[in-house]
Parts: structure tokens; C-alpha cells; sequence
């Protein structure tokens, strides 16, 4: 028990996640503004992103680009560039949900007058 | 050219997609003849690949010659390559159909409409032929967004439905993030091929596993898996009558055939004699939502929420094939992922059909109609043998191999499972059967006019499809698997 509070306290990366991930789904699940909704489901997305980019991150570690052709190269000495370039797309695609849901959002605010799940549901009968 | 054939298969319906908006500003009729054309194309393109890759092998397809695992690879081994037949010819049947039950009026919506169906076609082939984790990420976002778009056409209640959808997509792909990240971190590599070499022998660490159980979570959702399945039925009973088939057959069954690719690796021999609690827990959730569905297709009284909830209980089947970690099962499977997909597009362009010409959409309003229409009865009869599973659909065969899976793996809870749900499909396709077959009715007599040659043909099509995958059912299931020769299984 305390081994794993100690390996989970050593990676405070993992314990924003964890926190980020579950305040996202609890915003999207419990709020009845749609919104609101989107709020929580970015909060998901953004966590899991914040995770991806956190596994390339490296102590004492500089940006990946060689300027010396000589000498020995330390793979120590420079970070993983890639889980930065998944990020990044991952983000494109975070915001392009983003702009469909809130398009949506907008559709439904301008047929049924209001953004709030039960008057929608209500006027829908 | 021949090499480039994978690449074109995707580029052919992007590029019409992305020159739609411009080309056809103020000349919306140009959009169906070639929004028709793109998926036309993209199917004989298609259809090439699969020739060459069942004549020469396997195709591993390099973007601008970067080698992985710098550059990005795109797998075209024959499983990918049929599956990408499918679902172009299953588009352009799709759109065939859309055009034959529209108004043939275009107005403001139809160059959007075209444009994401196009944008949803090129995201299915590219999500069949990814070669790593994170491009199928994104093809499966292009569309599952284009899904979500196209249900909430109509407006009005379907508003509400499309705004479901998206909220439980969105939390599947992020789910599946998780898990490619949780595999990354632990392997270092992205690329299915060499995921399939380090995997194996990884199998004790919790990071593998977490990444597993987030993947499934995530292509759960997107398969409509029995637990998470709730956005489904609102979403088809809402959307357009010519778009449901394009949702039904084939943006539920995607994320079901990537995760057959994953769990691939997994069947190796190297990964010892006893089956992995991860296949018992496929096979589980298999007969869940087998039984499950099957029963709530049963107490359904719409027609399109009666389909819907079948394709659920189909799901079930095929991750009981594959949850049998043994070839007959997978191959049962993966055989039967193909002839659901074809059936649940013929099941819902059939729903549509009634529901357009007939204003019937409850099995009541069937049993009133009294529906004449020979192609309509003809898709039924077809169609209803292959839920049902009957000789000579490929429905059969590929239950058959299901079923001789699960008993080969000594599993006779997964084997009954298979046989209630037969029983089950029994049960509502027959309620459907006698009202549309005993019918009497005025609505009947009037007759809606003839039925479109569009109309025609896709039906006709789809009718040919289901029987000629059941009459060569050996070699097509040969030709599917092939890909997993490579695993030893």
C-alpha cells in the first residue's frame, strides 16, 4: 500500500492527470448545461494530452536538434521529440471537436431557446 | 502507379471532399453526380489494391519514401485491403440509395451533406490502413466528426441525439489516447508491426494492460458495446433515412475491426498456452451484448430502433469469435464483421425505404401498409436468412465458425450465447417478416410510384453481396486471413 502511495507520489505528472481526468468526467457527467458539458469533456481531452506530453518530458534535457557533428552523442542529453508532435495533432483534433460541439451547441440554443438538457428534453416532450 | 494504389484510395474522396464547397458554390446539382464518382473511384482504386495484394502479397506503404519508424506507414495486407472494398463499395451503395429516396431538389444543406459523407468515406479508408496507433486515432476522429455532423442534418430532435453521440465519442477517443499513450510509454513505439514484436513479452506490465482495458473503453463506446451503447439507437432512428446505412454498417464496425488488429499481437504463440484474462473478458462482454441486444430488439416496436438494436447484439458476436483466442474464431470473427456490416447497411436502407415511400416506421404501421414492393420484400427475406443466420447467407457461415470456435475452446457459455442470439434474431426478424408479408392494406394498393433504378441497383446489390459472401465463404475468409498467417496462429 504505501509502495504504491509512494510510486504514485513520485510522479506528481500522473496525479494532475488523474485529477484533471476525473474533475472532467465529473463536469460532464453532473452539470445539465450543455456547455458546461463541453467544459468537462475538454478537461478530459486537455488531461489525457497533459499525460501524453508529460511521458516525453526528461530532466537536465535540451531540444533535439544536433548542432556539433563531432563528438559522441548522449541520448541522455536530449528529449524524445515525438510525444510533443502527437500532441500537437492531438490538439488539432481536440479543437476541431471542440468547434463541431460547440457548433451543435449553438444549433440546438437556436431551435429549442435554451442550452440548459431538461428544458431541451421537456420541450421535446 | 500500382505502388501509390493505397496512398489514392485515400486521396481520391479527400480531395473531392476539401474541392466540394468550392467547386459546387452555386452549382449545387453538381454535387451527388460527383460526390457518386469520388466513392465510384475510390472503390475500382480500391478493388485494384485488393487485386494486387492477393496476386503479389502484402503492401507496406511508405508516405513521401520515409522508412518507419521515422515516417508513417500504411499497412495493406489483405484483411485491410478487403475491408476497404467493403466499405467504398458499401459508401457508393450508400450514396446510390441516399439519391433514390431523396427529393431530387438540392438545397442549402446538400453541399455539407456531400462533403461530409465524402470526409467520412476517406476517414474509413484511412483508418483500415494505418499502420500505427495514432493515425488511426485521427481517422477515427475524421469519422466519428463526420458521423456526429451527419446525424444532426435533420435538426430538431436529432440535435439532441448528434449532441449525445459527441459527448460519449468524444470521451471514447480520449479513452483511446490514454491507451496508445500508456502503450507508447511502455514500448516506445507506435508502429503495429513493431508493437506485435514487443507487446508479447511485455504482457506482465501494468502499463500494457492499462493501455488495453483504455483502448477498450474507448473503441467500446465506439463500437456501441453493450454498457456504452446508449447514444446508438437515438442516433440512427434520428438521422437521415440515406445516412444511417453509411453510420450503421460501417463507422460502428471500424472500431471493431481496429480492435481485432490489436488484439492480433496479442494471439501469438508467444504469449503462452492459456488463453490471456483479456480474450475471457472480450468474450464476456461478447455474450453480454449478444443476449442483451438480441432482447431489446425484441421488445422494440420501430423498425430502425429494432435494426439498431440488433447491430448491437451483432457486435457481441464477432467480439465472441475473437474472444476465443483460436483461429476459427477469429477467422469466424473477422468474416462475420464483414457480413454485418454489408447486412446492417441493407437492414437500414431497407428501414429507410419503407420509412421514405411508405411513412412506415413501426412494425404497426408494417402490418397496415400491406408494402407490394417486390425489391423491398426480396431485401427482407435475403437479409432477415442472414441475421437469422441461414444457408446459403454469409450470416451462416460466419456463425458457424463462431460457434465451432467457442467449442473448440471449450467455452460453451460463449457457444450458448451464440445460439440464444439466433433464437433472438429469430424472433424479431419474424415479427417483421409476417407484418410485412400478411400485410392488408389500402396503403398497399396505392402504389408510391416505380421504384428508382438507384434504388434498384444498391438493393439488388447489397441482396448479391449477402448471398455471394455466403457462396464463397472459403475463400474469402482465406483472403481475411492471411494477414494473420504472419502471427502463427
Amino acid at each position: 500500500m504505501t509502495e504504491a502511495l509512494e510510486a504514485a507520489l513520485s510522479r506528481p505528472n500522473l496525479i494532475a492527470f488523474v485529477l484533471l481526468l476525473l474533475w472532467g468526467l465529473y463536469i460532464t457527467i453532473t452539470h445539465h448545461n450543455l456547455v458546461k458539458k463541453l467544459i468537462g469533456l475538454y478537461l478530459v481531452q486537455t488531461s489525457v494530452i497533459f499525460f501524453l506530453v508529460t511521458t516525453g518530458a526528461k530532466d537536465g534535457a535540451t531540444v533535439p536538434v544536433i548542432l556539433e557533428q563531432a563528438g559522441e552523442f548522449s541520448a541522455d542529453l536530449y528529449v524524445n521529440p515525438l510525444p510533443q508532435v502527437l500532441t500537437l495533432t492531438a490538439i488539432v483534433v481536440q479543437i476541431a471537436t471542440l468547434g463541431v460541439s460547440l457548433g451543435l451547441a449553438a444549433r440546438i440554443y437556436r431551435a429549442f431557446g435554451t442550452l440548459d438538457e431538461d428544458e431541451v428534453l421537456e420541450k421535446l416532450g | 502507379m500500382i505502388e501509390h494504389l493505397p496512398a489514392l484510395v485515400l486521396l481520391v474522396p479527400l480531395a473531392a471532399a476539401i474541392t466540394m464547397p468550392i467547386a459546387a458554390h452555386g452549382r449545387r446539382h453538381i454535387c451527388r453526380p460527383v460526390t457518386l464518382l469520388a466513392a465510384g473511384t475510390m472503390t475500382v482504386l480500391s478493388a485494384a489494391s485488393l487485386w494486387s495484394v492477393a496476386a503479389h502479397g502484402e503492401v507496406r506503404y511508405s508516405f513521401s519514401g520515409w522508412m518507419p519508424p521515422i515516417g508513417i506507414e500504411w499497412l495493406a495486407d489483405s484483411m485491410a485491403a478487403t475491408m476497404v472494398t467493403a466499405a467504398s463499395a458499401l459508401g457508393t451503395l450508400c450514396l446510390l440509395f441516399a439519391r433514390g429516396i431523396g427529393d431530387q431538389q438540392p438545397d442549402r444543406t446538400t453541399v455539407p451533406y456531400h462533403t461530409i459523407v465524402l470526409l467520412l468515406i476517406a476517414g474509413l479508408a484511412g483508418a483500415i490502413y494505418a499502420g500505427d496507433l495514432f493515425n488511426i486515432f485521427v481517422f477515427l476522429e475524421v469519422v466519428s466528426l463526420s458521423a456526429y455532423a451527419l446525424v444532426a442534418v435533420p435538426g430538431g430532435r436529432a440535435l439532441v441525439s448528434a449532441f449525445r453521440y459527441l459527448i460519449m465519442g468524444a470521451l471514447g477517443t480520449a479513452f483511446y489516447l490514454l491507451g496508445v499513450t500508456y502503450f507508447y510509454a511502455a514500448t516506445g513505439t507506435l508502429n503495429i508491426a513493431d508493437l506485435a514484436q514487443r507487446v508479447p513479452g511485455l504482457l506482465d506490465s501494468k502499463a500494457v494492460l492499462g493501455g488495453l482495458v483504455f483502448m477498450f473503453i474507448g473503441l467500446g463506446i465506439k463500437m456501441a458495446l453493450m454498457p456504452l451503447h446508449g447514444w446508438l439507437p437515438d442516433a440512427y432512428s434520428d438521422a437521415p433515412a440515406g445516412a444511417v446505412p453509411l453510420l450503421a454498417g460501417l463507422v460502428t464496425k471500424i472500431a471493431l475491426l481496429v480492435w481485432i488488429r490489436i488484439l492480433f499481437w496479442l494471439m501469438g504463440p508467444e504469449s503462452g498456452d492459456e488463453p490471456l484474462t483479456v480474450f475471457t473478458l472480450v468474450s464476456a462482454f461478447g455474450v453480454l451484448a449478444s443476449v442483451a441486444g438480441g432482447c431489446l430488439a425484441l421488445g422494440q416496436s420501430e423498425l430502425k430502433r429494432m435494426f439498431a438494436y440488433g447491430g448491437i447484439s451483432h457486435v457481441g458476436l464477432v467480439l465472441i469469435g475473437i474472444g476465443q483466442a483460436n483461429f476459427t474464431g477469429l477467422s469466424g470473427g473477422v468474416y462475420y464483421l464483414l457480413n454485418d456490416a454489408v447486412m446492417q447497411c441493407a437492414l437500414f436502407v431497407l428501414a429507410g425505404f419503407l420509412a421514405t415511400r411508405y411513412g412506415v416506421s413501426t412494425l404497426k404501421d408494417l402490418g397496415k401498409a400491406g408494402v407490394r414492393n417486390p425489391w423491398a420484400i426480396a431485401t427482407l427475406v435475403t437479409v432477415g436468412l442472414g441475421m437469422i443466420g441461414l444457408p446459403p447467407t454469409g450470416g451462416f457461415f460466419g456463425k458457424l465458425r463462431i460457434l465451432l470456435g467457442a467449442l473448440e475452446a471449450d467455452n460453451y457459455l460463449a457457444a450458448a450465447a451464440v445460439v440464444v442470439t439466433t433464437l433472438l434474431t429469430l424472433g424479431y426478424i419474424a415479427q417483421v417478416f409476417e407484418k410485412l408479408l400478411r400485410g392488408r392494406g389500402a396503403a398497399g394498393r396505392r402504389s408510391p410510384g416505380e421504384t428508382p433504378a438507384t434504388l434498384r441497383v444498391s438493393m439488388a446489390t447489397l441482396i448479391a453481396a449477402v448471398l455471394g459472401l455466403g457462396i464463397w465463404n472459403d475463400q474469402i475468409v482465406r483472403l481475411l486471413m492471411d494477414s494473420v498467417a504472419a502471427i502463427g496462429l
